[in-house]
């Protein structure tokens, strides 16, 4: 009798055209999407002025978002950022948490099993890069060619530093956010395999928590990647 | 010669995993050791000195990530097997 | 029977697998972000935006008529001060007239009865007099009659 089983690295394939997807990404993401955009729909039907129920959940939400926001960018312009720091934060920790939490064992699929999206490097180094490209866009066009000028800005000794740090930049966080939710994934499974019942639970418990806070590291630190090249020295 | 290579990749992942635990698990302990004292030194600053501590304690825990990710690298994604 | 399964093969699969996945991720996260914008945050903020406006300016309004309220008390409670004084004033002034009155009224009775004892001691006096004088004239009438009637008889015999 199979009780568990680990698959590591098997990914359901789908071919469009002359791309190759692993499909078991798309598929939880777009359940994840549906979730966001259901939950959006129902607590901005009627709104009044003084919130209760889904709303009042909805504005703390993005009240909290704003806050990351502001405390890491400024005043004067984190408000165009909101949006992408709070879909990033919103997506990552709703893609973890349903990972986590719903069993997705159900469904089997013919080749790889369906997990959180951001198990795959693909998901966590596309949010990573898009980040990168959010930093370079806040920099360029708010300073223009001066933008560059950072590079040699302490003394231009550091100069290979910075343009390594441009690349290490993407590479930690993308590494950050798949190593936490592939391992906890992990050590879940193994835990399972050996001690099926009770022993596993304050190790999701865990997972959980982990899995959130990351879904606010990955944002914070954008918003300070963004904030730091927004900001005139 | 492929059990020379998966019997140094074993012992490779475990050694990564091993040594990549030492300093960040000395880190966030000196980490948390000071946000306590922080906390009894001032009570009403538990708000953020908490989310402060949670916040340095999961960069310091990247990096035994990174040691993971190697690991699991090694083992399931080798580059050396010629499968 | 338990067992793991798990899959090495680096072309296909693998665990750093880079493949179309990536840029279709990201093109889904990029609509995402547009479609939350459109019916996520735009309409909460406004609706935090225009409740704090309200708040704000329901506030500065109460602050307004906080301050008014807070002068008009002040300046009642001036005139109040102002006019208890002046009624105090009032009956002290009364108060003293009316005192002084009362003691002329005293003052000139006392006068007057002074006066009528006086004269009406005086006039005692002068009838005292008057009858004493009168009472010596019929003394003496008397006696003269006595010794003209003891004369009398003594030459009779």
């Amino acid at each position: 009798m199979l009780i568990s089983s680990v698959k590591v690295g098997e990914h359901f394939y789908l071919t469009l055209g002359v791309f190759k997807l692993h499909a078991q990404v798309f598929i939880v993401s777009f359940f994840v999407i549906f979730i966001l955009i259901v939950f959006s729909l129902l607590g901005t039907n009627k709104m009044s002025q003084t919130p209760r129920g889904l709303q009042n959940f909805l504005e703390y939400i993005l009240e909290f978002i704003q806050d990351i926001t502001k405390s890491q960018i400024g005043e004067h312009y984190y408000r165009d950022w909101v949006p992408f720091i709070g879909t990033l934060f919103l997506f990552i920790f709703v893609s973890n948490w349903s990972g986590a939490l719903i069993p997705w064992k159900i469904i089997i699929l013919p080749e790889g099993e369906l997990s959180a999206p951001t198990n795959d490097i693909n998901t966590t180094a596309a949010l990573a890069l898009l980040t990168s490209l959010a930093y370079f866009y806040a920099g360029i066009s708010k300073r223009g060619i001066r933008y560059f000028s950072r590079y040699i800005k302490p003394t231009p000794i550091l100069l290979p530093i910075n343009i390594l740090e441009d690349f290490t930049k993407p590479l930690s966080l993308s590494f950050r956010l798949f190593g936490n939710i592939l391992a906890d994934e992990l050590v879940v499974s193994v835990l399972t395999l050996l001690v099926p019942l009770i022993v596993p639970l304050p190790v999701m418990m865990l997972g959980l928590f982990a899995s959130s806070i990351q879904a606010l590291i990955f944002a914070t630190l954008a918003a300070a990647y963004i904030g730091e090249a927004i900001e005139e020295h | 010669m492929d059990s020379i290579i998966s019997a140094a990749s074993v012992i490779a992942a475990g050694l990564a995993v091993g040594l990549a635990a030492i300093g960040p698990g000395i880190g966030q302990g000196t980490a948390s050791a000071q946000a306590v004292e922080g906390i009894a030194r001032q009570p009403e600053a538990e708000g953020k000195i908490r989310g402060t501590l949670l916040l340095s304690l999961a960069f310091m825990e990247a990096l035994t990530i990174y040691g993971l990710v190697v690991a699991l690298s090694l083992l399931f994604a080798n580059p050396f097997t010629n499968q | 029977m338990l067992y793991i399964n798990s899959s090495t093969l680096l072309a296909e699969g693998g665990l750093f697998d880079f493949d179309a996945t990536l840029p279709f991720v990201a093109l889904e996260f990029l609509l995402l972000i547009i479609v939350l914008n459109l019916i996520y945050y735009q309409p909460i903020t406004q609706v935090i935006d225009s409740r704090e406006d309200y708040i704000r300016e329901n506030l500065n309004k109460a602050s307004i008529y906080l301050d008014e309220a807070n002068e008009l008390t002040k300046n009642y409670e001036l005139e109040l001060i102002a006019a208890r004084k002046e009624a105090i004033r009032m009956v002290t002034t009364s108060q003293n007239e009316a005192q002084e009155f009362v003691n002329t009224q005293i003052y000139q009775a006392q006068k007057e009865a002074q006066e009528l004892i006086h004269s009406s001691m005086i006039q005692f006096e002068q009838e005292k007099n008057k009858a004493i004088y009168s009472l010596e004239k019929q003394v003496e009438q008397i006696s003269e009659q006595i010794k003209n009637k003891l004369i009398s008889t003594y030459i009779k015999k």
